[in-house]
């Protein structure tokens, strides 16, 4: 076989540096170069601050959430097909292929006053819209399949003769769960669940519109930055950016470790 | 146990996709076929839905054919750094579309370092559709290209086939499948973008607003009803196009067996 031209390779590079990056050194550039001593008076802005404490909190609700219900609904797809498993194996795709803004929109006609629970929610005393909850369920809501995507084709292949074993030998659900099943997907689920949380923390579009975007209030980091932006505070959006950005690397370092890890034992992993 | 767990996935599935979606449908149909249909193609939404279908075609075209050379380069060439290059591929998937989006603005915007200012422009809008759909089509083709066995491609180039007459003939009809759906996926990503497209497209109604931040300005503005009525519009189209993108791709699989 005769390899690639280094033609080839060499205009994929510069695609890819062009388009990726570039605009990922920018970011660092531009907070760089006014010196650490304005960087440093940067991060103890209390609107970005609080914004950074939203988030995280966003993403401790949120991410448990969805590992607890992707690893639970991969389980019951791969392993007991029905119609039923056939048909959550279709919904549960679907936030991927919905737009930010139409989610956010979707969750407002449902949980906003004068939509179809807004009535309910403000007799029972709850906020769900412009509050933490309302956040919360647009985090969950785009990150949904993330954990199952990297789930199921595993279990799929791995097959459940080492589970059917332990039960024959005496073992109980919860411990096969977790001596045989958790074992064989661990570096798949490390992936899913990295990027459940770079979609949660950096959701812009669907927190936008149920969180009503009040600063040191509803404003999550995401739109603290877009906020900063819009108010000509370039170089305050760019610190927060920097963060978000320093996050996503570190989740590109455990996707890189996790796909690794998963080639050397199984097939692939999807993103 | 496991009844009861499955009581409680129906459930929250329910109230987080199901039920918001059957409010968004009902809503957007509030008023009648008429009026969905009114709202559907006003002159700005038609406009808006235009901008985001040619911006969105444009940059997973693109990125079908850098997707294809870039797969090709991580699997079939050695050098080094192509872990690196492997790794950063996912950025995009990784990296918040708001920080993309701020970036890509003054990267390429009237503040450009380069003096290049695509604000306001489709080419704006198309660079920052490039960049987030540029890991669907590399990651859909990647593992297919892994799994291929050189023995086709080598006989035929021993036969005597140029290599460009190899790709066509041997390589390339392997690959089509995934190709199609990886560029399926990024041009349903691509048409509901919102975070990394609305600061380059400067939001200039009939001109540079794609179809979200025209869903976006009429849900703060309180017309939720053309907002439902838009965007049911748009998840038909993303729909069509998975549907078809599938439905192509299974019959390229089946015709090669």
């Amino acid at each position: 076989m005769r390899r690639p031209s280094r033609l080839l390779r060499f205009v994929v590079l510069a695609y890819v540096t062009a388009l990726v990056g570039l605009p990922l050194g920018f970011v660092f550039q531009r907070v760089l170069a006014r010196g650490l001593g304005s960087l440093w008076a940067a991060l103890g802005d209390p609107q970005m601050d609080a914004a950074i404490l939203l988030t995280v909190k966003v993403a401790l609700i949120a991410v448990p959430l969805n590992v607890v219900f992707g690893v639970g609904a991969s389980l019951w797809i791969a392993r007991h097909p029905s119609r039923a498993t056939r048909a959550l194996d279709a919904v549960i795709d679907v936030p991927l292929a919905v737009s930010p803004i139409i989610i956010g929109l979707i969750l407002e006609l449902a949980y906003a006053q004068g939509g179809w629970f807004g009535s309910t929610i403000a007799r029972l005393g709850w906020r769900v819209m412009f509050s933490l909850p309302g956040i919360v369920l647009a985090s969950v809501f785009v990150s949904l399949p993330l954990v199952s995507r990297q789930v199921i084709p595993l279990l799929r292949e791995i097959g459940d003769h080492q589970e059917q074993t332990a039960a024959t030998l005496g073992a109980g659900p919860v411990r096969i769960f977790f001596t045989i099943t958790l074992r064989a997907i661990t570096w798949a689920l490390a992936y899913g669940v990295s990027l459940t949380m770079a979609r949660v923390i950096g959701e812009y579009g669907a927190v936008l519109i149920v969180s009503g975007n009040i600063a040191l209030v509803t404003q999550t980091l995401t739109l603290n930055i877009g906020g900063n932006f819009e108010n000509f505070n370039a170089y305050q959006g760019f610190v927060g950016a920097s963060l978000l950005a320093s996050a996503s690397i570190a989740v590109l370092v455990v996707l890189s470790v996790a796909r690794h890890r998963e080639r050397r034992r199984h097939g692939h992993l999807t993103a | 146990m496991r009844r009861s767990f499955k009581g409680l996935a129906v459930t929250y599935l329910s109230l987080v996709v199901l039920i918001p979606f059957a409010a968004l449908v009902t809503k957007a149909f509030a008023g009648g076929p008429a009026a969905f249909f009114g709202a559907v193609t006003q002159r700005e939404s038609m406009d808006a839905l235009g901008l985001t279908l040619l911006c969105a075609l444009v940059g997973s075209a693109v990125n079908a054919v850098a997707g294809l050379a870039t797969a090709w380069v991580l699997v079939r060439d050695r050098f080094v750094g192509q872990g690196l290059l492997n790794a950063v591929i996912d950025l995009p998937f990784a990296l918040p579309t708001v920080v993309a989006g701020v970036t890509l603005y003054t990267l390429y915007g009237p503040s450009s370092p380069f003096h290049v200012n695509v604000t306001g422009t489709w080419i704006g809008v198309t660079v920052a559709i490039m960049f987030v759909t540029l890991p669907f089509t590399v990651r859909a083709v990647q593992p297919v290209l892994e799994s291929l066995t050189f023995n086709a491609e080598a006989a035929a180039s021993t036969l005597g086939a140029s290599s460009a007459h190899v790709f066509r003939t041997v390589t390339l009809p392997v690959l089509a499948p995934a190709l199609l759906t990886g560029t399926g996926l990024a041009f349903a990503r691509a048409i509901g973008e919102y975070g990394s497209v609305v600061f380059i497209s400067n939001n200039l109604p009939y001109r540079s607003q794609v179809a979200s931040s025209y869903i976006y300005s009429l849900t703060t503005s309180g017309q939720t009803r053309s907002a439902g009525a838009v965007s049911v519009a748009l998840l038909v189209i993303a729909l069509v196009v998975l549907t078809a993108c599938g439905a192509v791709s299974r019959r390229l699989t089946h015709g090669r067996r």
